[in-house]
């Protein structure tokens, strides 16, 4: 039985974790570039550098002796996020939506005061959210104004496209969508739901809960299948472009969309998970290995990368 | 900081990793099979293997001289028997061991102060029954002061007619002649000499002297059986040489002995088993006992005295408070390995890598049960008390310490209740590796803020039965002393750890998170 379910994951083309460590990111992700997508503000200033648009950087706090200025710099700021350089899994990022005479009120409503506020800015700076448990960097950023193509289908929070990138390739992609009990964040293992996009058009195809194959949003009811994204044309081009920006074979690029304007980067991941292949009922081997197969041409150019992604990938 | 472009990505060369797997495996092939075959090294050391325990004591009146010197005759070792542990004793005398012949012998000497000495030796024997002496060489002959020239004459008389036998043959005609079966019937004079020669002499004497006459070479040996037994004095048999191999006989019976390998001989030809000048022996005890023991206790003794590099370079050379550490650490690694297949091929969770093995040893000392009470009841409070600290908004390090403090603090409680209720277990609690539960708690806390209170218990579960797997490997006393007699193991493990680094194939709890993605079997 366990050989029958084997075979049927091999047939299926599923890439498992071992051979993703194995296979892809040992092989197409050098070590030395890892710092380039596991710190943000490094990732930040190479999109600059690219011309890949990012949420617009506001202030970054580097020292604990920053902390007692931090009213005093956030004025006029009405809103903004604050997150660590180096944190991972969405951990330690506020949303601020205005400032009151007490202190920061969240996106969920709830009032930071001043003080609280330099507290978990400390917390950042300690290294307390970051990958390593080493000293960090506080990046204080404009707030994303999530476009309405997905106000139906998340519950608060912002919904971010994933796209996975083999080799400049856009392979896979999936917009994690964010609900009650993600509480607003949009992180597949804190209870996002992940809805598959198709490459070749840009719709979104089924969704997975918690690995359960879902047809609707638990928290508003809406399917989540048949959505159109916008820019996705814009979105894979910044994707295919992350190849060459970072030198890393194997990426998941994360991309918010926002109402004004359009699609930003929000960070890399050089590991990035293996759900994406739930949301879209599909396995990655089988793309991966397509893409393995192609003419050195069309892997020198991001362009044709993704012509070719999207005449593939249906 | 900026990367240069990479369109052809950074293909791996191919990865060497079974050729070094391979390596591995074959130099721990090697060793361990250069110690079994060249060295004699048991392959299962945990086998019990039945020994005999020899032990001679002797209380020794010393003579009217200034220096005594008493000679114990000492077992020789040979492919059939193998002396793994010798230990000799003297209350006031300096002892020696020499070699003379076929003799081995212990030689104490010393001042004698008119007061009774005492010495004792004590030797563990191994037989191996499966190994067939190695054949005599030709004996040198025996010394003939003893020999009267008449005794001589009438052997040879006596012996005469079996001049054309085989030496065999002769042997067999001697004993015969022992047991008063001549053949053919001697003269009446001849066998009246003869009886009041034996009456004279003894049985011993003039058996040598008939074999002597037949032109076979004999000696008189003393020695002891292989048999549960104590005795005040050796036994005494005869060795004649047939050509190839020494037959045994029994000088009062005539009789051929059977079973040549059950016998222990001691002192060959006229040396005797025990000797003192000048004095006299007041008491003397050889008792020989079976003992069952593991095969590996008998390699000890052969170790301290073999001049082979591996022998000498042997865990077993560790001084004795060391040696318990090294039988855990060397199945540590075993331990790694049996994680690595749980998380790499079945997908375990755990914290880590190192947190099963150090919680596995720390079990050592409290015990599976109470160890993995005290674990699950620590992280519990550490696991309360971090929720509420978590509001008190502590910088990074400073709440590590402060957790570390509740962790010792716990261990201090414990173990002061253990005190109240005399529970030992609760007393050793010192030694479970506090850094790593710290650490635990705050994995656990972190991980059942961000992916849940489900996620946060199966880790821990995970975790748990993964040491008790390991605890199970490391108390594992067979595998402990094989890899300590074959530390080379070692690089077997490694092999294996290499070969699993490279397996690239599905877990098998991907088969259930996929199980919606399978194609048609």
């Amino acid at each position: 039985m366990i050989l029958q379910a084997l075979r049927r994951l091999r047939l299926g083309g599923v890439l498992g974790i071992n051979s993703r460590n194995a296979d892809y990111i040992m092989r197409w992700n050098p070590r030395s570039r890892f710092p380039l997508v596991d710190n943000k503000v490094l990732t930040k200033k190479m999109a600059e550098e690219h011309g890949i648009p990012t949420p617009a950087l506001y202030l970054l706090i580097e020292k604990h002796g920053d902390l007692p200025a931090l009213p005093r710099l956030l004025e006029g700021k009405a809103e903004f996020a604050v997150k660590p350089a180096r944190g991972s899994g969405g951990s330690g990022i506020v949303l601020v939506r205005e400032q009151s005479e007490r202190g920061y009120v969240t996106q969920s409503g709830e009032l930071i005061p001043f003080g609280d506020f330099a507290h978990h800015v400390s917390d950042i700076l300690s290294g307390i959210f970051s990958l390593s448990g080493l000293e960090d960097i506080a990046i204080v950023e404009a707030l994303i104004h999530p476009d309405t193509v997905f106000g139906d289908v998340s519950y608060q929070g912002v919904p971010d496209v994933r796209i996975v990138v083999y080799r400049g390739v856009p392979a896979m992609s999936m917009v994690r969508l964010p609900t009650k009990a993600s509480d607003g964040k949009a992180n597949l293992h804190r209870g996002a739901i992940g809805a598959g996009i198709e490459i070749a058009k840009g719709t979104t195809v089924t969704a997975v809960h918690r690995s359960k194959i879902v047809a609707r949003h638990p928290d508003t009811g809406n399917p989540v299948s048949g959505i159109q994204v916008p820019y996705w044309d814009e979105m894979l081009r910044i994707a295919a472009g992350t190849f060459e920006m970072t030198g890393l074979g194997y990426i998941g690029v994360d991309i918010a969309l926002d109402r004004d304007r359009g699609p930003l980067l929000l960070e890399l991941n050089a590991r990035p998970g293996l759900a994406i292949q739930l949301a879209n009922g599909h396995g990655l081997r089988e793309r991966l290995e397509q893409i393995d197969r192609l003419p050195a041409g069309i892997l020198a150019n991001p362009e044709e990368r993704v012509v070719w992604a999207k005449r593939t990938f249906h | 900081m900026r990367p240069s472009l990479l369109p052809g990505g950074h293909p791996m060369k191919k990865s060497p990793a079974l050729a070094v797997a391979l390596f591995l495996f074959v130099l721990s092939a090697a060793l361990v099979g250069y110690r079994i075959f060249f060295l004699g090294y048991p392959v299962f050391p945990t086998v019990t293997e039945t020994s005999w325990r020899l032990s001679a004591q002797a209380e020794v009146e010393p003579g009217q001289a200034d220096e005594i010197q008493i000679l114990l005759a000492l077992p020789v070792e040979n492919a059939g028997r193998v002396i793994s542990e010798e230990r000799i004793f003297s209350s006031s005398l300096t002892a020696g061991l020499s070699r003379e012949g076929p003799n081995r012998f212990c030689q104490w000497r010393g001042d004698s102060e008119s007061k009774n000495v005492d010495i004792s030796y004590e030797a563990t024997i191994l037989l191996r029954p499966g190994k067939t002496p190695e054949k005599g060489i030709p004996p040198v002959p025996e010394d003939s002061g003893w020999i009267d020239r008449e005794d001589l004459q009438l052997a040879e008389r006596l012996a005469r007619p079996w001049r054309a036998l085989k030496p065999a043959d002769r042997i067999g005609a001697a004993a015969a002649a022992a047991r008063g079966e001549w053949k053919p019937e001697p003269g009446v004079e001849d066998l009246a000499a003869w009886i009041a020669l034996q009456r004279k002499r003894g049985s011993t004497r003039p058996l040598l002297l008939l074999l002597r006459a037949s032109q076979v070479p004999a000696r008189s040996v003393e020695g002891l059986r292989f048999a549960d037994e104590v005795r005040s004095r050796p036994m005494r048999w005869i060795e004649a040489w047939n050509g190839k191999d020494w037959e045994i006989l029994w000088p009062n019976t005539g009789e051929i002995e059977p079973d040549p390998a059950s016998l222990l001989p001691l002192a060959f030809g006229s040396v005797r088993a025990l000797a003192v000048s000048p004095g006299r022996v007041v008491d003397a005890r050889w008792s020989v006992s079976q003992q069952v023991v593991g095969a590996w206790s008998l390699l000890l003794g052969r170790l301290r005295n073999s001049g082979s590099f591996l022998d000498r370079w042997s865990l077993f050379s560790l001084p004795a408070e060391f040696q318990p550490t090294f039988r855990i650490l060397l199945l540590v690694p075993m331990g790694t390995l049996i994680i690595s297949v749980l998380r790499n091929i079945i997908g375990f969770p755990t914290f880590g890598i190192f947190m099963p093995v150090l919680m596995a040893l720390a079990f050592r000392n409290t015990g599976l049960f109470y160890g993995l009470g005290i674990f699950a009841g620590v992280v519990f409070i550490g696991y309360a008390v971090r929720n509420w600290v978590d509001r008190l908004r502590l910088l990074l390090v400073p709440r590590m310490a402060v957790m570390l403090t509740l962790v010792i603090a716990c261990f201090t409680v414990l173990a002061l209740v253990g005190q109240q209720f005399d529970l030992r277990q609760f007393m050793a609690v010192g030694l479970l590796p506090f850094v790593i539960l710290t650490m635990v708690i705050e994995r656990f806390y972190i991980l059942v803020e961000e992916s849940g209170v489900r996620q946060g218990l199966e880790t821990a579960v995970g975790s748990a039965a993964v040491s008790v797997i390991a605890y199970a490997i490391i108390s594992w006393e067979a595998l402990q002393m094989t890899f300590f007699l074959y530390p080379e193991l070692l690089a077997a493990v490694a092999a294996f750890q290499v070969l699993l680094g490279r397996y690239t194939g599905y877990r098998l709890s991907e088969l259930f998170r996929f199980r919606s993605l399978g194609g048609a079997a």
